[in-house]
């Protein structure tokens, strides 16, 4: 292959259930990674928290 | 609650942590023996339930399923009470789920040696000791949920970062062990899987890996987000790299498995995936490794006095290492030189000695002296404990690493008419200083766990000397 968009040419007539199940699961995986990143790591929520550390030093009997 | 109840339930869990220090010393003496017949093969003695081919097999079991299990129950169910400031939910249930869990473990183990085997790699039991111990599970599983869900939400809002990756073991392991252990059974000790051929690899190698990232790193970084700011008595450096560091593993770690089937009949993509999430997996595991160790920033000092705390840092030290170490062996190109040799089994040792075993030994120290609420009988015997497991490991771990990459190099080496330059019984000749070696390195790690339980059972012993003074401080 010498044209870079043939490294990215799909027959998409020719996936299978296996093939679709796959894709889902991987968009579905990586679009779940980028939000709960996001939300982690968004400012307003880093006081909120970062609070929550402090709560395991507090349990004894 | 009654005021006369104890605010946490330990009698359970002072029983399963002894059992789990004598576990750990059955389990690495097993390995030891079986590691010194391969240096020594006439020490099997043409027995065969001691022939390396089983107990080998009764080893990993042991170290596994019956230490890594009993550590992870015991642990779970002490942070759970303790950060929900709840007592455990169904005491009964706890002690059914511990009951049937050991009960099936040691007799899928004792079936093992008889040569009782599903023969599929770290889920070898057979089906009836499967059973019981997916019921242990799902009661343990029960008493973990509920008592989160039964706590006080006003007081306790929020559930503390270690349950979610106890939760995560707890959820994961559960589909995985009963996927993977679909069998047919013939008799009640005999099954034939439902699976075959190249579907069989990928599910097997599916559930393989996951043990490893579900059982062996989910879990015990449960261990490690509870116990590491416990005893350092400072809080875990940052709770967002926590809370990344979760979901990276949960979204990453399940893909990893087809990276063991790498040059063999499964789709060739397959193989790479595996290797480039792996690759990918570093980051959240060293930004995991390096939240653990930050809890100490500014106390560093701590770790001159404070043995228990070196266990559980070293433990870190060595889970950083074995997960740059694991992403590497997966890409193709290490793989070819690697696979299937002895750098496989150091690796593997690296993290079960160095960081499973270490973070497991760190959290039950710290739980012998909370629960039993007494100083521990020698704290110099924790530090000749720490430095017999850490030389073990490192002697163990380099020895596998220089016969690996020498059984590697030796397999792969030609003459200038392509004819291979070495005969496999010469490769094997010349791994038996390296044989040798491994063998003194789990003598080391054996020697650390019998001090382990000495100074435990003289701690019990002596208990009633200490604990006014305990009190007092």
């Amino acid at each position: 292959m010498s044209k870079l968009t043939d490294y990215f040419h799909t027959d998409w007539a020719a996936m299978t259930a296996q093939d679709w199940a796959g894709v889902i699961i991987t968009v579905g995986a990586f679009i779940g990674i980028v939000v709960t990143f996001a939300w982690a790591l968004s400012p307003g929520r880093r006081k909120r928290l970062e609070q929550q550390k402090y709560n395991v030093l507090d349990d004894d009997d | 609650m009654d005021s006369a109840t104890p605010k946490y339930e330990y009698g359970l869990l002072k029983f399963g942590t002894l059992l789990t220090i004598i576990v750990f010393i059955a389990g690495t003496t097993i390995g030891t023996y079986a590691a010194s017949e391969l240096a020594w093969p006439f020490l099997n003695f043409d027995i065969p339930e001691l022939t390396f081919g089983r107990l080998r097999v009764v080893h990993t079991n042991t170290i596994v399923i019956a230490f890594g299990g009993l550590a992870l129950f015991v642990t779970s169910l002490y942070s759970v009470q303790r950060t929900n400031s709840n007592r455990l939910w169904c005491v009964p249930c706890a002690w059914a789920s511990a009951l049937l869990l050991v009960g099936s473990i040691v007799g899928g183990i004792i079936g093992i040696a008889f040569g009782l085997s599903q023969a599929r790699e770290y889920h070898e039991m057979e089906w009836i000791f499967d059973v019981g111990i997916a019921v242990g599970w799902l009661l343990w599983t029960m008493v973990f949920v509920m008592t989160i869900a039964t706590r006080d939400k006003e007081k306790v809002p929020h559930v503390y970062v270690s349950n979610w990756f106890y939760l995560a073991l707890l959820i994961a392991v559960t589909y995985l062990f009963l996927v993977n252990g679909l069998a047919l059974p013939v008799t009640w000790y005999k099954s034939y899987s439902l699976y075959s051929g190249v579907q069989d690899a990928m599910i097997q190698w599916w559930w393989g890996h996951n043990a490893v990232g579900f059982f062996l790193t989910a879990g015990f970084l449960g261990m490690m987000y509870y116990f590491v700011p416990k005893q350092a008595q400072r809080p875990v450096y940052s709770y967002r790299l926590s809370v990344i560091h979760f979901w990276a593993l949960i979204f990453g770690y399940v893909w990893l498995g087809a990276h063991h089937l790498q040059y063999t009949a499964v789709p060739d993509w397959t193989g790479s995936l595996g290797a480039v999430i792996s690759l990918a997996m570093i980051i959240p595991s060293w930004g995991g490794a390096l939240n653990g160790m930050l809890t100490l920033s500014g106390a560093w000092d701590r770790l001159r006095t404070d043995y228990i705390l070196r266990f559980l840092i070293m433990a870190l030290a060595f889970y950083a290492m074995s997960t740059f170490e694991g992403p590497v062996m997966s890409s193709k190109t290490v793989n070819a030189l690697s696979h299937y040799t002895d750098w496989t089994i150091g690796h593997v040792h690296s993290g079960a000695l160095g960081w499973v075993a270490m973070v497991a030994i760190g959290s039950l120290y710290h739980m012998v002296m909370k629960m039993w609420n007494t100083e521990m009988y020698s704290m110099k015997l924790i530090n000749w404990h720490f430095w017999l497991h850490t030389l073990g490991t490192v002697l163990y771990i380099v020895a596998m690493w220089v016969s690996g990459i020498m059984q590697g190099l030796m397999w792969r080496a030609y003459d200038e008419y392509g004819v291979l330059a070495y005969t496999f019984a010469e490769s094997v000749a010349a791994m038996h200083p390296y044989y040798v070696m491994r063998a003194m390195g789990g003598v080391l790690v054996v020697l650390g766990g019998l001090v382990m339980l000495y100074n435990v059972v003289m701690t019990l012993a002596t208990i009633k000397s200490r604990q006014p003074a305990a009190a007092a401080a």
